[in-house]
Parts: structure tokens; C-alpha cells; sequence
């Protein structure tokens, strides 16, 4: 394309509204001006919300003296944006799957997500992983710069806006220099200050960021000294799950549990084996220390009296040591997790299905910052000692049993099915309603287990695997079990 | 007119209003001749206006035009009293429309603006009207084309209206120095047509930037300053018979063709001759960047940008000269018609004016180009490129070139597709702001259909649409401006439960007070309608509303909707803090089951989160520079206690609750986190107490210069926490 010489430079910007992309391109425009160069920007700003993709778009003519050849564009074309800049990964994909990325476009993105509703309403893990879209840059694009927006911003105080528009002054694609760029953001009279430090900051950013998802990553704990050595006894590719989950239960409750933990999954290893590559273990390795690590209201107060845990709020809030803190918490124990607390015989009380009335009960705002709320949830974590004999802990450890052996009776049938069983102790999962009606379900799935197996086991393998895909799909009660 | 500039009571009494400044834009209206405007072409238009003399201006707010009338809104003192201008924020669309009435019968030039097609449709019965009746003083309706990406109503174009109302449309060129001189002329078109004149911007034009010299501001002829001579009365004007007759011949036989002779005596269209003569585009005024551009990327400029196919740009598209067309077509072998938009209105009249005129040119245009959706630059380009390929082939011909460059494209898309190999971006659409108070009424909704299985819901314009997407999908029709509560009337009964009705205080007043609760009381409907009161219409930019407590220019003035449901009869009205789920729930919960006692209403009261934000953020900046105490609050999330199950995100949506990947192996899913930008608004507490959700939800406060007292207590309470073992 030989007569493409006399087209603008051509500046795509995707971001995320109230993210400062408008002021950005405030910028860009005045700095274009200031220099005497024809310039044009626009915008689908969206509506007034300060959510949703956003675009931005500037054109300016690189010399002063082409007059005549200024024919300005509204939109973006593909093969001829020169420089992409998004705020955010998944955004840069929007682009490039628009064909507004190519060997001619020079991007800078931030690396770290802001992830979507879509993703966010899914249980389970729903976070799209941002590293094939940046693949895809790669491979695409003239060059791709990533930064770690979060963290520069978190690190130097700036605006996103002000560390970006360093970011763009330093990828030598704008046609007016540093100086320009600094005279626009000091012109604009708004958080000068502030902005001309994100802009240097911006600017000194390096040209690869790490992937912020890494360091996120889970790392496991290791298992007490006074268990090391039976988890050692354990498969080797099991041995760092149940060592983090020992540690977490010896936590809870105490060894004894802990060892109780390593007596079910001992079962289940007997039955497994290395050809397997230890699969179903590795499985119920998680799934067991999860579940036996169920969430009553003890543990609820143990980790809310945690020594540290006012400092950590107090560090996230911003507030310095002498300043005034109150931490309020939200509690609401219903009629479940109040049974549960009785002595086992309560036990059939539990798990019956009750009509849903939202918005009643014991509605608790707890100051753990005062003595008083303070003191009531250490109190109630000391309850600890009593858990064995509670109605809630007989009930959980008997589906637990249950469970184990469907695991095991599978096993012996149909490896597949024994892993499938494993999972399903995903519908074990979260508080109230949600951990009542999963826990029905569970309950449902495992009733005449070893029956259903010796009579049809294809079938039983149908069932579990449908119960498996609805745990997984599951959004409260939109999906009915 | 009896509130006097600089003498405004102070709406800081009201606790709303004033959250926005555009003293910026303000002074750029100001602007005298020889003067250079740098900004955007909306407020350019602006300025176009107070240019041509304009008597009155009015609107209603909406993408992308809203600025116009919040710009203007702060000018009223500065700028529109001194001169005798008239400016009022309509209630809607129809009322801007009859303010059109003014120029009738008096040489009132005036101006009035909205979002098209919405709300050309609101205030076509006006429209019609006044262009049937005609106009002595220029009149222009400056429409924000909500038309292709960020748009947020029905695809539908205005050209429909022009046509069938014969009123005038420019779709003006997008230069900013002509665009300033096309909507002054639009005036003198209007004048000499006696017909309103339609200036139509699409989303990006409006929010272009750009420069253009201007004039100085015109005050109107007639004005409180030097009022008319006296009122006029004509039955000419009037829409009865014989009258109406004789106006329909006379905007066919007289009208239309003074506007034809109009637009070719003062150049309204342009045309760009290029050396492939026996070629040529007819295009809008709004395509002529893309259809330049386009020749650009396919290599078939020459050095100078300049195209080599003669353009026909179509400042005006209705209506159209067939002269002109014809002139433009007669010595060319094909012409391609670029005109976004479905149906072709363009392209069948240029059609029907070269068969009447035996004219050999091939004529192509929705052949190769897309019929319906944005003509986008990657668009108009494949169009053009398929144009030159077919109807230039020839060994110098730009065919060839253009074809290579299209080769070239499909490769790049291909390889694209490859690199990303299905890898999508999630949707990102917009939704409820941080804190917003509307969120939470949804929440309640949800929980309510949980409980009871779905029931209809009927949604409106504005922010609450958005409750139509996930998470809540909560709201299955969406019909209209105010228009929820009626588009439920059939629904209830066949359903046999009450529908549930949710609108905006913008979309009460606007018309679902009487399109709504009036009809809806006096057909006794079995309907509950939830009243979002926020305080401003919130989508387009927290304008004011009658129930805000001021007018945009700072009159105090609140017209009440709980008082005006109650005048008409409606006993049943129950009013609920926004924040508070629970008591919502409990609220929305007896209007279901209150069957039989016609409409009941539930008005959800909290102040629109951005507007509220905005104020206070500046207001605790002045008190902590001032050493006064100054709360800080945020929610937080135990990452330990939360299960991963994200119950509190299918009930919230908010952007400052999100993910955060996992620390423990054991969890199936990563842990919620409430972000820096959290405004503390409580649903999220609201939302684990009222369902019941999940431990892990705390509220922290701190206090920036906190008092003695204050200290003093936390000192303390530190101190026993310390002893303890807390820390």
C-alpha cells in the first residue's frame, strides 16, 4: 500500500470506564496542539456508567507542513493503527479480534485483569487467562510492551492514565516529543503534581511485565512436624495436598482429626494405584481436606479473632497505626448452623427442606474492634473442644463416610466413576442456602450407592457424571438439581 | 422567567444538584469573532447556535447530545439571560418538539435537541405538526444518531422521519469548520423552506475534536428585551381542514422545492471531482472521512490525500435534487452509493431519478455493501474495494490495486484468527456503578424470585436496564421510555400474578406517570411499580429531573412523586431506603401479595452513587485540609472464610467486588475481594444478611483527624484488645 505514507499516526485506545482514558486523550489532543500539528480524537465514551469497554481513537498528522493531506477518521481501520494502547488485557483481544492489530501496531497493555461479570458470577474458578491473548499479540503485533498497571499504580501512586500516557510518550510512536507531553498534563491543571510522576514512572516502566497471576499463585503449607512422617507414608504426588491439608485441620480441630484424615485417604490410596497415576487420590486428597474443614460458626469466630487480622484490615484500609479503626462484621447464623451447635442427637434436625424466606432471621453486625464483639467471637471459637459432640459435625462426618466408600466401591468397578465420586464433594461448598441445598444434593447422589453400582453401574456413571456438570454450572437455585 | 442570574438560592440546602461543572465549556460559548474554538463537535454546534441567533433552545438529554443541553444549562446566567434567550430542560422529547410551536407564527429562530431514534420517535406527534403547519423563524432539531457501537437504543435511522414529515435532514460533512457554517445555514434553510430542519450526528462525530474560527454570538431579534409586537392568530396554521390540505400540497409543491433550490444555491452538497471521472460516490456527509480514508488505505490516492473517484457528498439527505443527482451521474458508467442505514432511501431515489431520466449508470451500493449496521471504515472500505475491483479492472484502473489490498486484509484476518485461535474477550457491558443504589433493589428481586419462582418484570429505560443482564437478569421486556409499567397491563393476567413494573425517576416524569401509574390505577391493573428515585437522570449524565430538588441551573423546585401518586387515588405506596435489602425485600414482598388492591408502588430512595460521590469527594477534601475529622470506610472480605462459591457476586455485580486467584489449594475457586474503589455503600453486607450468604463480608472504618473523644475511645478499646490478644 504505497500512498498509505500520508495517513496519520493512528492511536487506538481501549479501556474500562472511570479508568481516565478521556483525560488521557485530553492529552494527547492539547499536546498535539501546542506543537502546531493537525490532530483529531473521539470516543465512544458509553454511557454515564463508569463500567464497560470503552474506546478512545486519535489521529495526528506527523509534520506541520502537510496541509492538504488532512483527512481525518473516525473510526479505526484494520492495518493501520499504530499504536494499541489497553488498560486492560482481555480489552487488547477485543481489539485484535476487531483486526485492529497487526504487523504495523505497537502495543502496550496491561498485564493484570479486571475481570468481568461474566467471570465473576461463575462458582468456581471462571477467570479467563489473559496469556493467549497476549500470545496472540506476540505473534501479531510490531511489539508488545505489558505492564503490571495494578501493581505500578499501587507502587507510585499514579493514575493509571498518567502511568499509560508515560508508557505511550516513551514507545517513540507519538510524533511530539517528552516536553509536549509534560506541557499537556502540567496545562491541564488537574493533579499536576501526581500526574507528572505517573508520567515519568510511566515512562521507566519496563517493557515486559511479570505475570502478576504467577505470584497470586496457591502454595501449599507444609504438613505439622507431628505428621510429617505418616504423609510421608503416602504416594509421592499426594504428599503436598494432604501435608497442607493436615496442616489445615490440625488448625481446625486438632492431630487426631488430622490423623483421621490421613486414615480415610490411606483407604483411598489402597485402592488406587501408580499406573493410575495416583489420580483418585490426588482427587480426595483436596475434595477430603476441604470438606472435613467444613465452615461452622467456631471456625467462622476462629478466623475472624486471628491475631494480625486487624492489622492486615488496618494496612488495607490505609490507616495509620494510631488512627481510630471499627471493623464491623456481617454475620447471619441461621437456624442450621444454630442446630448444628447442639449436642449430636439433634443431628436429624439438620438438612431438612425448608421454604426460602429471604431477608429474616438473626442479622448480626458484630464491632470486633470493641472488647465486647471481641470477646464474644473468641469465646465462641473456643467452643472448638466441643465441635466432636455437635449435631453439624455427626452429620458432616457420616456423608463424609458415605462418600469414602462410594469412592472406594467405585473404584473397584470403574476408575473413571471412582474419580468422577471424588468430585462431586464439589457440591460441598459455601454458606447457608448454598451449603444446605448442595449438601442435599450430595446426599442425593450417594443414597444406595453400592446398589445402583452392582445394578447398573453405566448408569450410576451417567448420574454422577450430570451431577458433576451441574455442580460446575450450578448458580444458586437458577439451576435445579 | 422571574429567576434572576447571580441571584440563585443556594441548592446546597437540597443536599442535590450542582455535581458537574462545564464552566470550561462555558467560557468557549463565549467566544467572540476571529476567536479560535478548540473542542468537541457537539459543543461546537453549540456555539453554532448562539452564532445564528437563536430565540429559545430546549431538549431532552441523551447520548451522545446530553452536553449541549449541560452546557447550556450553566450558561443560562452567563450567557442565554443577557442575550433573551429561552432555555428550558424539557420534561421530554415531545414537550422539546412543541416548543417548536414558537416559530410558527413569529420569526423565532430556535433550536431543540435529543437522542434519535427514540426520541425523534417520543416527539414525532410535535414534529409532524409543525412541519405540516410550517415556520416563519429557522427552526433546527439537532438528533444525537445513537446508531452502531456504544449505542444503547433500537438500530433504526431518523432519515425515516424527514421523509415522511418532509422536514429537511442534514447529514453534515464531519469538519468542524463545516459543520459550524452547515448548522448556521440550517437556519436560513429552514427559513427559506418554512419547514424545521433535521442535523443529524452520529456517537463519534458528536464527541470529535477539532477547531473552527468563530462569530460573534447574535442576541435573537424578539426577546424579553424587545418583545414581539403581539400574539397571532391564523387558521392557516392550524391542522384542520381545508387547512391541512393546502399545507400537504404546499410542502410538496412549494416547500420541498424551495429547499431543493436552497441546498444548490448555497452549496449544501459538495462535490469533489477526480480524475476517474467515468466513476463516482454519492455518500452522506457523515461517511466522507471513511469514504476518503478508505481510498487512502486501499492505495488509490494520489500524494495530495485526495481521492481519485469524484464524490458527491450529501450535506443534505433529504431531500434530495434530482438535478443535481443527475448531473453528478450522467456522464459515468457506474456509481456507488455509500448510505449506512436500512432502508436505502438514497439509493431508491437515486435509482427511480436515473430510470425517469433514461440514464445508462450502473448504480451499486447495499449490493456490496452491508444492509444494515454501522458503516464502520473497515466497512465502507471492503465496499469501495469490491467497487473499484468490479467496475475499474482495467490495466490502469484502480482495481487492481484496491483488489491486492483486500487480499491483503482477508490474509491479516486469517492470521489473526489463527493467533487467537477462539481465544474471546468476555462481554463487557455496562453496568451499575460502584455503590450504585439501584443494585441493590435488584438484589431483593432476585432473592423474591429465588423464593417464589419468576414473575414478569417489565424494565425501563436508563440505568435499571441493565438489570435485564447478568447477574441479575431480572426484567423481560424493555419497551419504551416509561413505559414499563404499561407494557406489563396484558402480562398479569394471563400470568395470573401481579407484574412488577421497575422505572427510573427519569422515566416517571418523562411519561410513566400517566402512560404508567394513571393508567395503570384507573384500568386497575394488578401491577406493583418500583419507583427508582435517584435524583437525576442518570444515564446520560445525572441531569436534573422534576423530582431533584433544583433545575440544572440551580432553581430550587421539587415536585414530589410519592405526593403526585397519592393526589391521583393511589393509596398503596411504601417507601424504602435502597441500601437496605432486607426491608426492600419485605416491602416488595407485601405489594405482591396485596392482590386485589390495584397498583402498589415502591419507591427505592437513594441519591445516584457518581452524583453523590462527586460532591462528597470534594467536600471531605475541604474538611480534611481544614483538620476536621473525615471518615474513611470500605468493605473488605475475609479470604479465608470466603468458600469460593461467588453466591455474594451473582446477587451484587458491582465492580469494586471481584476476584482475587486463590492462595489455598484446597479451594475450588478464587476468593472475593473488595477493591480500593469500594464507596462503602453496604449492599454487600445488606446482601449476606439478607440471604444468608456467607460469613466473610466486614465493614472498616477509619477517621482521618479524629476528634479527642474519638481518639480517646479507640485508645482504649485498643488497650483491653491488646490485653486480650488481639493484636
Amino acid at each position: 500500500m504505497s500512498s498509505t505514507a500520508n495517513r496519520p499516526v493512528c492511536i487506538l485506545i481501549s479501556a474500562l470506564g472511570g479508568q481516565g482514558g478521556g483525560v488521557l486523550v485530553d492529552w494527547l489532543v492539547s499536546a498535539a496542539r501546542a506543537e502546531g500539528l493537525a490532530a483529531q480524537a473521539t470516543s465512544i465514551p458509553g454511557v454515564a456508567q463508569r463500567t464497560g469497554a470503552t474506546t478512545y481513537y486519535f489521529e495526528v498528522y506527523p509534520r506541520r507542513d502537510d496541509a492538504g493531506a488532512r483527512h481525518f477518521s473516525i473510526y479505526p481501520a484494520a492495518g493501520s493503527v499504530d499504536l494499541l494502547l489497553s488498560f486492560e488485557p482481555m480489552e487488547a483481544g477485543r481489539a485484535m479480534a476487531g483486526g485492529l492489530v497487526g504487523g504495523e501496531t505497537t502495543v502496550i497493555t496491561a498485564r493484570d485483569r479486571v475481570i468481568s461479570t461474566a467471570e465473576k458470577v461463575l462458582p468456581g474458578n471462571g477467570i479467563l487467562d489473559a496469556a493467549p491473548v497476549l500470545e496472540a499479540l506476540d505473534q501479531l503485533a510490531r511489539s508488545v510492551q505489558t505492564i503490571d498497571l495494578r501493581t505500578a499504580a499501587e507502587e507510585t501512586g499514579a493514575a493509571p492514565n498518567a502511568l499509560m500516557f508515560g508508557a505511550l510518550s516513551a514507545s517513540g510512536v507519538l510524533p511530539f516529543g517528552y516536553e509536549a507531553c509534560r506541557a499537556a498534563i502540567a496545562g491541564s491543571g488537574k493533579a499536576v503534581k501526581a500526574n507528572l510522576a505517573g508520567f515519568e514512572a510511566g515512562r521507566a516502566l519496563p517493557k515486559t511485565a511479570p505475570d502478576p497471576a504467577a505470584a497470586e499463585g496457591a502454595g501449599f503449607d507444609p504438613a505439622p512436624k507431628t505428621l510429617a512422617a505418616e504423609v510421608e507414608k503416602l504416594p509421592m504426588p499426594v504428599q503436598a495436598m494432604a501435608g497442607h491439608a493436615c496442616a489445615r485441620l490440625a488448625d481446625y480441630q486438632n492431630d487426631a482429626y488430622a490423623r483421621l484424615y490421613l486414615d480415610r485417604l490411606g483407604r483411598v490410596a489402597a485402592v488406587d494405584s501408580a499406573e493410575n497415576g495416583w489420580r483418585l487420590t490426588q482427587l480426595a486428597a483436596r475434595r477430603l481436606g476441604a470438606w472435613m474443614a467444613f465452615e461452622d460458626v467456631i471456625r467462622v469466630a476462629q478466623l475472624k479473632t486471628r491475631p494480625g487480622r486487624l492489622a492486615r484490615i488496618r494496612r488495607e484500609l490505609g490507616a495509620p497505626a494510631g488512627a481510630p479503626l471499627t471493623v464491623h462484621e456481617f454475620l447471619k447464623p441461621g437456624r442450621e448452623e444454630l442446630i448444628g451447635l447442639l449436642p449430636a442427637p439433634f443431628a436429624p434436625l439438620l438438612g431438612r427442606e425448608r421454604p426460602v424466606v429471604y431477608g429474616r432471621g438473626l442479622a448480626m453486625r458484630l464491632r470486633t474492634t470493641g472488647p465486647l464483639g471481641w470477646l464474644s467471637l473468641r469465646l465462641l471459637s473456643r467452643l472448638r473442644g466441643w465441635r466432636p459432640w455437635t449435631a453439624r459435625y455427626r452429620q458432616e462426618q457420616a456423608m463424609i463416610g458415605q462418600w469414602v466408600d462410594a469412592m472406594l466401591a467405585a473404584a473397584r468397578e470403574d476408575y473413571g466413576l471412582a474419580c468422577d465420586t471424588a468430585e462431586l464433594a464439589a457440591w460441598v461448598r459455601g454458606y447457608g442456602e448454598t451449603r444446605h441445598r448442595g449438601f442435599r444434593h450430595i446426599g442425593r447422589m450417594l443414597e444406595e450407592f453400592s446398589a445402583r453400582l452392582a445394578a447398573d453401574s453405566a448408569a450410576l456413571a451417567e448420574s454422577v457424571r450430570a451431577g458433576l456438570e451441574a455442580a460446575h454450572s450450578d448458580q444458586d437455585r437458577e439451576v435445579k438439581p | 422567567m422571574n429567576v434572576q442570574a447571580g441571584n440563585q438560592p443556594a441548592v446546597a440546602a437540597t443536599g442535590l444538584g450542582m455535581e458537574r461543572s462545564f464552566a470550561h465549556e462555558v467560557e468557549k460559548l463565549k467566544l467572540g469573532a476571529g476567536d479560535k474554538f478548540e473542542g468537541e463537535a457537539i459543543v461546537a454546534v453549540t456555539k453554532a447556535l448562539l452564532q445564528s441567533g437563536v430565540a429559545y433552545v430546549g431538549g431532552y438529554p441523551g447520548a451522545p447530545v446530553s452536553h449541549l443541553m449541560d452546557v447550556l444549562a450553566e450558561a443560562r446566567g452567563a450567557i442565554l439571560e443577557p442575550m433573551g434567550i429561552t432555555f428550558e430542560q424539557s420534561s421530554s422529547e415531545a414537550g422539546a418538539a412543541a416548543l417548536l410551536g414558537a416559530s410558527i407564527n413569529y420569526p423565532l429562530r430556535g433550536a431543540v435537541t435529543w437522542k434519535s431514534i427514540v426520541g425523534t420517535n417520543v416527539a414525532s406527534d410535535a414534529l409532524s405538526n409543525v412541519a405540516s403547519a410550517g415556520v416563519k423563524g429557522g427552526v433546527l432539531i439537532v438528533v444525537g444518531e445513537d446508531y452502531g457501537e456504544g449505542a444503547s437504543v433500537i438500530q433504526e435511522r431518523t432519515h425515516a422521519t424527514a421523509l415522511k414529515s418532509s422536514i429537511p435532514m442534514l447529514d453534515p460533512r464531519y469538519d468542524m469548520g463545516r459543520l459550524v457554517e452547515l448548522t448556521e445555514q440550517a437556519f436560513e434553510l429552514s427559513e427559506a423552506a418554512h419547514l424545521p430542519v433535521i442535523m443529524s450526528l452520529r456517537i463519534r462525530a458528536a464527541h470529535m475534536t477539532g477547531s473552527f474560527t468563530c462569530k460573534d454570538n447574535r442576541a435573537p431579534e424578539f426577546s424579553p428585551h424587545n418583545p414581539l409586537p403581539g400574539a397571532i392568530q391564523t387558521t392557516d396554521t392550524i391542522v384542520l381542514p381545508p387547512a391541512s390540505y393546502a399545507q400537504e400540497r404546499d410542502k410538496f409543491e412549494t416547500r420541498l422545492p424551495a429547499a431543493q433550490r436552497f441546498i444548490v444555491e448555497h452549496g449544501i452538497n459538495e462535490v469533489f471531482e477526480g480524475r476517474r471521472a467515468r466513476l463516482g460516490i454519492v455518500l452522506q456527509g457523515g461517511t466522507h472521512g471513511s469514504v476518503v480514508r478508505a481510498m487512502n488505505l486501499l492505495g488509490a490516492t494520489g500524494p495530495d490525500g485526495e481521492t481519485p473517484v469524484p464524490l458527491l457528498v450529501l450535506n443534505a439527505i433529504h431531500p434530495l435534487v434530482p438535478d443535481q443527482i443527475a448531473d453528478f451521474m450522467k456522464d459515468k458508467d457506474a456509481v456507488l452509493v455509500v448510505e449506512e442505514g436500512n432502508p436505502a432511501f438514497i439509493e431508491r431515489e437515486i435509482r427511480e431519478i436515473l430510470h425517469r431520466r433514461g440514464l445508462p449508470c450502473r448504480l451499486r451500493g447495499k449490493d456490496i455493501l452491508p444492509m444494515a449496521g454501522e458503516y464502520t471504515l473497515d466497512v465502507v472500505r471492503r465496499g469501495i474495494g469490491t467497487f473499484l475491483n468490479e467496475e475499474d479492472n482495467g490495466k490502469d484502473g484502480l482495481g487492481p490495486v484496491a483488489a491486492e489490498a483486500l487480499e491483503a486484509l482477508d490474509a491479516a484476518r486469517a492470521e489473526t484468527r489463527a493467533a487467537l485461535d477462539a481465544t474471546a474477550p468476555p462481554p463487557r457491558p455496562p453496568s451499575f456503578c460502584t455503590g450504585c443504589p439501584e443494585r441493590p433493589v435488584f438484589t431483593a428481586l432476585k432473592l423474591l424470585q429465588r423464593e417464589r419462582g419468576k414473575f414478569h418484570v417489565s424494565s425501563d429505560i436508563g440505568c435499571n436496564t441493565f438489570s435485564t443482564l447478568p447477574p441479575f437478569n431480572t426484567g423481560s421486556t424493555v419497551l419504551g421510555y416509561g413505559l414499563s409499567l404499561a407494557s406489563g397491563g396484558a402480562v398479569a393476567p394471563p400470568l395470573n400474578q401481579p407484574a412488577v413494573a421497575v422505572m427510573g425517576d427519569g422515566g416517571f416524569w418523562h411519561g410513566g406517570l400517566t402512560t404508567g401509574a394513571a393508567n395503570a390505577h384507573w384500568n386497575g391493573h394488578e401491577s406493583v411499580l418500583v419507583v427508582l428515585e435517584n435524583g437525576y437522570a442518570s444515564a446520560t449524565g445525572q441531569q436534573h429531573v422534576p423530582s431533584t430538588g433544583s433545575t440544572a441551573w440551580g432553581r430550587p423546585v421539587k415536585l414530589s412523586i410519592e405526593r403526585v401518586l397519592r393526589s391521583m387515588g393511589i393509596g398503596w405506596i411504601r417507601r424504602v431506603n435502597a441500601y437496605k435489602v432486607s426491608k426492600s425485600l419485605r416491602a416488595l414482598r407485601a405489594a405482591l401479595d396485596a392482590r386485589g388492591q390495584g397498583l402498589r408502588v415502591v419507591i427505592s430512595d437513594e441519591e445516584c452513587m457518581l452524583a453523590r460521590q462527586r460532591r462528597e469527594k470534594r467536600l471531605s477534601a475541604t474538611r480534611e485540609a481544614a483538620g476536621k475529622a473525615v471518615k474513611r470506610e470500605r468493605f473488605g472480605v475475609d479470604e479465608e472464610v470466603c468458600s469460593g462459591d461467588h453466591s455474594c457476586m451473582r446477587l451484587s455485580g458491582c465492580p469494586s467486588l471481584t476476584l482475587r486467584r486463590g492462595q489455598d489449594p484446597l479451594k475450588d475457586g478464587p476468593a472475593a475481594v473488595v477493591d480500593p474503589s469500594c464507596v462503602a455503600c453496604g449492599l454487600c453486607g445488606e446482601a449476606a444478611h439478607a440471604a444468608a450468604l456467607c460469613p466473610s463480608f466486614y465493614r472498616a472504618r477509619t477517621v482521618r483527624n479524629p476528634g479527642v473523644l474519638a481518639r480517646l475511645r479507640h485508645r482504649t478499646e485498643n488497650g483491653l484488645l491488646r490485653i486480650m490478644g488481639a493484636s
